[in-house]
């Protein structure tokens, strides 16, 4: 075969949950090599006894995290670092990691069917409970019998005292097991049980009477104290830890049933959970007065936390990249393993901006702007408009041009802006107006100035490069892989040989590609379970409301892209549940710590709205902080249930006549 | 499989209860309303009256909800809530005790969402004694598009809760790996919902073609991009959109193939092919059904009607694999 016939898109697998071990260590990219600031290590995955919550957006790698920790992945890579000949290189691989990792997942559709149908609350608990607990019984005897089966356990010692133990435990002693596939038949028997209950429920009256029920905690702990007396192989060091992910989907009562196995958790086994941001619905636990609570009964670390505020995660994702791109023949061969090779490192803002303006340099005259022109009529005369022109232009530089227009709007002479302009082109920046000059363009406006310029020129500033696309991503992994699949999948149509000879994908491509994500992205808000319609209303509103500041020719709050709330509307119950839906699916993102929304504020929750649909409404894609909104009851309730909400950014009727102290608010 | 028509070859029949759902399309009651030119006779319809569908209708619509009154035919109105087929069929017993008793029973599923077509089917196989089911189906003449023929249908609207329908769990102890078989339809986002939900090992997609338009194979491929590259090209299959028999043939063939595998079929393709499913599911209870429940479904996404079809529909053959939970 051709090798460009071999092509297949190294981003298209994009799911962690359909990625098979192999994939999972092909692709698989520890943080800890990278995250400096991560506060757990590999090695507390296994042998740390207080469970841990890793929270995640959609798409920042829980999945993936804990797939990797699984057994059937570690044993796939004990397999893989020993070529498979070492005998109990498997056991003896597990032991030194300190733990076995029991993958869990249940689906929503199970979850959401253990409700209604005219049973009782309390009686789908107790189903619940015999489901989760076999559940769990029936991946720790799994992996038993995966470990027989490889002759990493003695199968004799397995039979004979293991088997036994837990046959009475599973109350199958009638049916006289003697291996461990005969206790895996009685689980599933029992699982049977549940189905058969769930299948005739939905359409007739039924009754569910298994032939054994079983408490919480009779097998999820109790199989392990056997396994951990009966296996001598698994000795009193090796941790079984409950791999448990999307916990976010379990229902209320159903995180009750689980939070309790949390809190009381036994030496020998421990939970990681994986779950959305948000995703615990509640703290309680069976017992009325018991509640978990963060740092006594389990640590909680958020990816983005660690991945956003973190240098090393752009590395991170450039390494995410290559492990996809080895898999490639094709860019193997050719050692186009550098992601930011195809993209671009980062934009070319000026190069950007003359081919914006390309051809209609001459078209616009900044001077005739509204907002500009009542303000500079009182400090130029008519006459010396012309001569201003000449000494502030920049037609090579349009940004710069711009930003010399914004200087000369704030009070700055044409002289003087020409001349620290002058400074900073040669290199030589002396004077302390040239170094303001330079701190403003490179430091502080630059990417501002292009937002504007596409503004007033009604064109669109474009998103490209790696840096963008990780900005984009906003600690999401998820939102990276899926940028870099749209962008090789319409480079493949529309520029292959570009793509597949020279390892380049064009500016305009990944622009197109940012686009189409963030606008599907929003579409998608509207289908989120809980105030799916609310959520997409909120985004939309606060990207049209934050859109109004890159618009604002005076440049007043550079990339304002965050807001906080005022106390109040904490107590709208409605508005809570809003919030921390769109929260949970990372529509809107808030800040890892407590900021002050402007100098001498007290610190408060900012929240910024996810930077991947910056391209829709022409959004900066980096958070520089500075200027948040500040939201109320009434703003909010707006915000989340109308549409078409417009900022007063600038409104005559409000602004103030002197300064640039902005009226800012909803209409 | 029969194509409806007003000749005399059609053979006449006579049911006892031909149940139907309330609809302000056109279709929902076009079998009825031509009951007497196909030579159908009905002693009593039970019409399914969804509060969700007649709260907001304008009173157009709402005139062309109710007009099935004046068909004169003997009608009894089933109140039930669009999001609770479960409810409504458990209580199908005691609001019409001779239901079970009945001997020929016809249903129309034009109008009848997914789920509540899945679980009547269900119960009367469970809860009667008739051999088959005639099941009619009217093709719309067109789709309604908002905006333009692509990315612009939907048939539902507001947030998504993928479900199992009731009555339809499967069954996954003893399986190996987990296979999703989405019927594919034109809403741009439920396969990828459903997907990201039930996380399976292999993905196989189901396309309606021959489709009733040539250029609805295309919509649907089109609005399913992202599924159907995450699953690879080689995973589609074809099969014809108004023949539910089609759709038994290649579930059972693609079931055959993989005997440990928890099968999960998504109907959101065509009624005829989510018949399909449905009989499939009815004679492999191991195969699970899951399936977007949408907050609100569009009041009309079609226009008009073309062909009316009916299917018999077996509910007695007993599969040569089947045991108490359909397992081999």
């Amino acid at each position: 075969m051709n090798i460009e016939d071999s092509y297949r898109n190294p981003f298209s697998d994009y799911n962690a949950n359909v990625m098979d071990t192999k994939k999972i260590l092909d692709y698989w990219c520890s943080p800890f090599a990278f995250f400096k600031t991560a506060p757990v290590s590999e090695e507390d995955i296994y042998r740390h006894n207080m469970p841990i919550v890793f929270m995640g957006g959609r798409g920042t790698g829980k999945t993936m995290f804990l797939k990797y920790f699984s057994y059937e992945t570690q044993r796939d890579k004990a397999l893989r670092e020993t070529d498979g000949k070492t005998p109990g290189a498997i056991m003896s691989y597990l032991k030194s990691r300190g733990g076995i990792g029991f993958y869990l997942r249940f689906d929503g559709p199970v979850l959401r069917s253990f409700e209604g149908k005219g049973v009782s609350p309390e009686k789908w608990d107790a189903i619940f409970t015999q489901y989760f607990e076999l559940q769990v019984c029936k991946s720790y005897i799994e992996v038993i019998a995966d470990l027989v089966n490889r002759k990493q356990l003695s199968q004799k010692d397995i039979d004979d005292n293991f088997v036994a133990c837990i046959a009475r435990r599973l109350g199958g002693q009638d049916r006289h097991p003697k291996q461990i596939k005969d206790i895996l038949d009685m689980v599933e028997d029992a699982l049977e049980e549940i189905t058969e209950f769930r299948a005739k429920i939905g359409f007739s009256e039924a009754e569910f009477v298994p032939k054994k029920a079983f408490a919480s905690q009779d097998l999820s702990f109790g199989v392990v104290e056997i396994a951990r007396k009966t296996i001598k192989e698994f000795g009193n060091d090796l941790n079984f830890v409950i791999l448990l992910d999307e916990y976010e989907n379990y229902l209320e009562r159903q995180q009750v049933i689980v939070n309790t196995l949390l809190k009381f958790v036994r030496q020998g086994m421990t939970f990681r959970i994986g779950m959305r941001l948000q995703g615990f619905h509640t703290i309680a636990t069976i017992s009325r007065n018991e509640f978990i609570m963060e740092g006594r009964d389990y640590s909680k670390y958020v990816f983005e936390d660690i991945l956003v505020k973190d240098r090393e995660y752009r590395k991170f994702l450039w390494n995410v990249a290559k492990k996809r791109l080895e898999n490639i023949p094709i860019f193997k061969e050719k050692n186009y393993l550098d992601i930011s090779s195809f993209l671009g490192k980062e934009e070319h803002l000026e190069e950007e901006a003359a081919k914006l303006v390309k051809g209609e340099e001459s078209k616009l005259k900044y001077f005739d702007l509204p907002e500009y022109s009542s303000r500079l009529r009182s400090k130029i005369s008519d006459n010396l408009v012309d001569d201003t022109r000449k000494l502030i232009a920049k037609p090579d530089n349009p940004l710069l041009e711009l930003l010399n227009v914004l200087w000369l709007v704030r009070g700055n002479e044409a002289q003087e802006i020409k001349k620290a302009m002058d400074e900073y082109l040669s290199g030589r920046v002396s004077s302390s107006l040239a170094k303001k000059y330079k701190r403003d363009y490179v430091d502080k406006y630059k990417l501002s100035l292009m937002f504007l310029l596409a503004s007033v020129y009604h064109r669109r500033k474009m998103y490209y490069s790696f840096n963008t696309y990780c900005f984009l991503s906003s600690g999401i992994i998820g939102n990276f892989i899926e940028l870099c699949r749209r962008s090789f999948q319409y480079a493949y149509f529309e520029n292959r040989d570009a793509l597949l000879n020279d390892g380049k994908i064009s500016n305009e491509i990944q622009d197109r590609a940012a686009r189409d994500l963030a606008d599907t992205q929003l579409e998608m808000t509207k289908r989120i379970r809980d105030y799916g319609h609310n959520i997409y209303l909120f985004a939309k509103n606060l990207g049209n409301l934050f859109a109004e500041y890159h618009k604002d020719l005076l440049i007043r709050y550079p990339e304002t892209n965050q807001f906080t709330i005022d106390a109040s509307a904490s107590g709208d119950e409605e508005l809570r549940g809003i919030l921390r839906s769109a929260i949970e699916w990372s529509i809107i993102q808030e800040k890892p710590t407590l900021q002050q929304r402007t100098p001498g504020a007290p610190r408060t929750n900012i929240y910024t709205l996810n930077r991947v649909f910056s391209p829709t409404f022409d959004l900066t894609y980096r958070t520089r902080g500075g200027h948040s909104e500040e939201f109320n009851t009434s703003d909010l309730k707006a915000l989340m249930t109308q549409d078409g909400i417009k900022s007063q950014l600038g409104s005559k009727k409000k602004a103030k006549k002197e300064g640039f102290q902005p009226e800012i608010g909803l209409k | 499989m029969k194509l409806l028509s007003c000749s005399p070859t059609n053979v006449a029949r006579d049911y006892d209860y031909f149940l139907v759902a309330c609809g302000s399309d056109y279709r929902a009651y076009q079998v009825l309303r031509k009951s007497k030119d196909y030579r159908i006779s009905i002693k009593k319809a039970l019409t399914f009256d969804f509060q969700q569908r007649h709260d907001d209708l304008d009173p157009e619509s709402l005139q062309a909800y109710q007009s099935c009154e004046s068909l004169g035919i003997d009608t009894e109105q089933v109140p039930c809530s669009i999001v609770d087929p479960s409810a409504c069929v458990k209580m199908l017993g005691s609001f019409d005790p001779e239901l079970v008793n009945a001997k020929n029973v016809a249903i129309d599923i034009s109008c009848f969402t997914k789920p509540y077509f899945f679980c009547i089917l269900k119960y009367l196989k469970e809860k009667t004694t008739i051999s088959s089911v005639t099941v009619f189906y009217t093709e719309p003449l067109s789709y309604v598009f908002a905006k333009g023929l692509y990315y612009s249908y939907h048939s539902t609207f507001g947030p998504l809760s993928v479900m199992e329908i009731p009555g339809f769990p499967g069954n996954d102890t003893r399986t190996t790996k987990k296979v999703l078989v989405v019927l594919l339809g034109f809403d741009r986002e439920l396969s990828l919902f459903i997907s990201e939900e039930v996380a399976p090992d292999e993905i196989v997609i189901i396309n309606g073609f021959p489709a009733y338009a040539p250029k609805f194979k295309d919509i649907s491929l089109i609005n399913n991009e992202k599924l159907i590259s995450s699953a690879g090209p080689s995973s589609i299959r074809y099969a014809r959109a108004s023949n539910p028999f089609e759709t038994f043939n290649l579930l059972e063939q693609l079931y055959n193939q993989e005997p440990f595998a928890f099968f999960n079929v998504a109907p959101i393709g065509t009624k005829p092919m989510a018949l399909g499913a449905c009989l499939f599911a009815l004679f492999y209870p191991t195969v699970r059904i899951v399936y977007p429940l949408p907050e609100k479904y569009a009041h009309v996404t079609t226009k008009e009607c073309w062909n009316s079809w009916s299917y018999e529909v077996p509910l007695r053959i007993v599969m040569k694999n089947e045991n108490a939970l359909g397992k081999s």
